[in-house]
């Protein structure tokens, strides 16, 4: 493919913005006019640095990272954990939590009452006062375009779409839904029927010892 | 009979006053009291006497009938309602089975048809033909309908205010799915009531046409024509429907699934973490993204303090212990062997729970190491095991949920008559 560089006249910040895990949706008209402009061509340029460029059909665009080097952050884990918050507690109040985190809004009052009635959840992602769950949650979800913060509100943007896709794919886990059901709070105790080696090593080393006594 | 002119002359006298109560009347019926004060409503300038007069005239008409059981309610007549919500586009989904009978009707009618045939009875296979064109045409009526109200019922949820819940604001399009398309999509299947119908209809009409030639004419062949088009006509009709109907409702349905879905599965996992902590969520599910501050340098100072650090930076010494130290306090414990641990077992028999017991002994004993005791105890063969009722054990470091074992021995197990079975895993 032949890149006129020359084109592609916002490739210093759209990179800038993407090599920091930022999310360029339609909030960003500028950048977000380019690369689906050029799409093909940013995605072509990006791929020859290492970089792989996804072009989200909903709105967005995001740098993968590599998935050899990458492991799930802590941010991850507390974004994650936060839209799922969210999602429950719009749900119990009746509202529509996909109106909401697809392109609707929270208001920033809400927040003390969500980080009191999830505490024990929150508390598990290191955020245990309104100031952290600001700074690790809210500030990391601006700085990174999955929302953006306006006058007493935070509004959704597109991007969250990678998180409800996550509580999608745990509504599919059937290993985990069934982990749930049983009514274990610890993984069962090795005491398992169905595997035979464990069971043979154990009937050999319960042989052993019965010789040993005996002898 | 009721004078058709009078009729449609009130009709188009009182449409402005009849026009507001058909939206009243489509959610049930009024009381006498309750036309009075709608019609006053839209007659600002009318006197009580005017209101009574055109009650009456619509009463006289038929247009308004009285509720059975009810005198003092009234509902627009039903053929007078059914012309209005055409005129005005209000269009209610009927039933799937309605459609299902009128097929059924007219697989009879081409029986009868074929019958009046083979009798050469002119007359009444005219009669047949044309019940038949009218059933069709009854068909393709209620099928313009239903297409009206299918998309009269995806702009009632689109419109819907976004703040109900979706289940709520979906409900008319789930149950319209489950009611009318789910089981028209049965209905119009290569091998549902409505492609079977149709082509029973259409085989004895062809066959008419064929065998008309060869013994001459009983009935106009335009007529056998024009019938068969029609038929044709209705099964594109109902096969565009249904396609409109899932055009229409099929991405709300999904909308909703997908909202349940959503629901369902953050549920699910703030669950998931509640037991097990944030590493409970498939990792493999999460989005990766590059950490904000990767490219962060920080301020000159951090930097200065990062470096002096690493300048600085010294081990922790190591600890080992030394051979000509006494060392003070308890004599740490040798581990109990299986040899011992199985006498004391035996010892204790009947042991009405093993994991009790095994606290009872090791109160400061790790967890795995109880949990091996439990597992290499429960399976010794001298030892008649039954399996418990699943509670929690509480270890010096962690709460254990498990089911427990009574153990026995073989020869009390012998005198014993329980009726409980026993597990032998």
């Amino acid at each position: 493919m032949h890149l006129d560089l020359s084109e592609l006249s916002q490739l210093a910040p759209i990179f800038r913005e993407l090599f920091k895990g930022y999310h360029v949706s339609r909030r960003d008209p500028e950048l977000y006019a380019q690369l689906s402009n050029f799409q093909d061509q940013y995605r072509t340029l990006f791929k020859a640095l290492g970089f792989e460029l996804v072009c989200d059909t909903r709105g967005f665009y995001y740098f993968v990272p590599d998935t050899a080097t990458a492991q799930v952050n802590k941010t991850a884990q507390r974004l994650a954990l936060f839209t799922f918050i969210i999602v429950e507690h719009l749900a119990d109040q009746g509202r529509d939590p996909i109106a909401v985190l697809d392109g609707g809004s929270l208001g920033r009052d809400e927040l003390p009452a969500l980080l009191e009635k999830y505490r024990d959840l929150f508390v598990q992602a290191e955020v245990t006062t309104h100031e952290e769950l600001e700074e690790k949650i809210m500030r990391r979800m601006t700085q990174l375009g999955f929302a953006s913060e306006e006058p007493g509100i935070y509004r959704f943007l597109p991007p969250m779409h990678r998180f409800l896709d996550v509580c999608l794919s745990v509504q599919q886990d059937r290993d985990l839904a069934a982990s749930l059901h049983s009514i274990l709070p610890l993984p069962t105790p090795v005491l398992v029927d169905d595997d035979i080696d464990d069971e043979a090593a154990l009937a050999r080393a319960i042989a052993d010892e019965q010789q040993e006594m005996d002898a | 009979m009721i004078e058709p002119k009078r009729v449609l002359r009130a009709l188009a006298e009182h449409w402005a006053l009849l026009e507001p109560l058909c939206e009243h009347f489509d959610q049930g019926t009024l009381s006498l009291n309750e036309l009075r004060l709608q019609l006053a409503a839209h007659q600002v300038d009318s006197t009580p006497q005017d209101i009574t007069s055109v009650l009456d005239s619509w009463i006289r008409l038929d247009i308004l009938v009285p509720v059975a059981k009810s005198p003092n309610r009234f509902e627009l007549n039903a053929q007078i309602h059914d012309f209005l919500a055409y005129l005005r586009h209000e269009h209610r989904l009927g039933l799937c089975l309605e459609i299902e009978a009128y097929l059924r009707h007219l697989e009879r009618l081409a029986g009868y048809i074929q019958d009046a045939f083979d009798i050469r009875d002119g007359h009444d296979l005219a009669r047949q033909l044309r019940l038949l064109d009218m059933r069709v045409r009854d068909v393709l009526k209620k099928l313009a309908n239903d297409e009206q109200a299918l998309v009269a019922v995806a702009e009632r949820a689109k419109t819907s205010d976004r703040q109900i819940p979706l289940r709520q604001r979906y409900a008319e399009v789930l149950a319209t799915w489950d009611e009318y398309v789910e089981p028209m999509i049965q209905l119009v299947n290569a091998d549902g009531a409505f492609e079977q119908g149709v082509r029973k209809v259409e085989i004895v009409l062809l066959r008419m046409l064929s065998e008309q030639q060869r013994l001459g004419h009983l009935v106009d062949d335009d007529m056998l024509l024009r019938t068969h088009a029609r038929i044709l006509e209705m099964q594109t009709s109902a096969q565009m429907t249904l396609r409109h109907a899932r055009e229409l409702l099929l991405p709300l349905r999904e909308e909703a699934r997908r909202h349940n879905a959503v629901t369902r599965g953050a549920a699910l996992a703030l669950a998931a973490i509640r037991r097990k902590g944030l590493d409970a969520v498939p990792q493999a599910s999460m989005p990766m993204f590059t950490r904000p501050q990767s490219t962060f340098l920080g301020s000159a100072s951090q930097v200065e303090a990062y470096v002096y650090a690493l300048a600085r930076f010294e081990p922790k010494p190591a600890k080992f212990p030394k051979a000509h130290k006494v060392h003070r306090g308890e004599t740490p414990k040798a581990p109990r062997t299986v040899k011992e641990m199985l006498e004391r077992c035996s010892d204790a028999l009947p042991m009405p729970d093993l994991m009790t017991w095994l606290l009872a002994q090791e109160p400061d004993g790790g967890t795995d190491e109880l949990l091996y005791w439990f597992s290499r105890l429960s399976r010794e063969k001298r030892f008649v095991r039954e399996r418990l009722e699943r509670r929690d054990y509480h270890t010096q470091e962690h709460l254990v949920s498990l089911r427990s074992f009574a153990l026995l021995s073989h020869c009390e197990d012998a005198t014993q008559t329980s009726a409980s079975p026993l597990h032998a895993s």
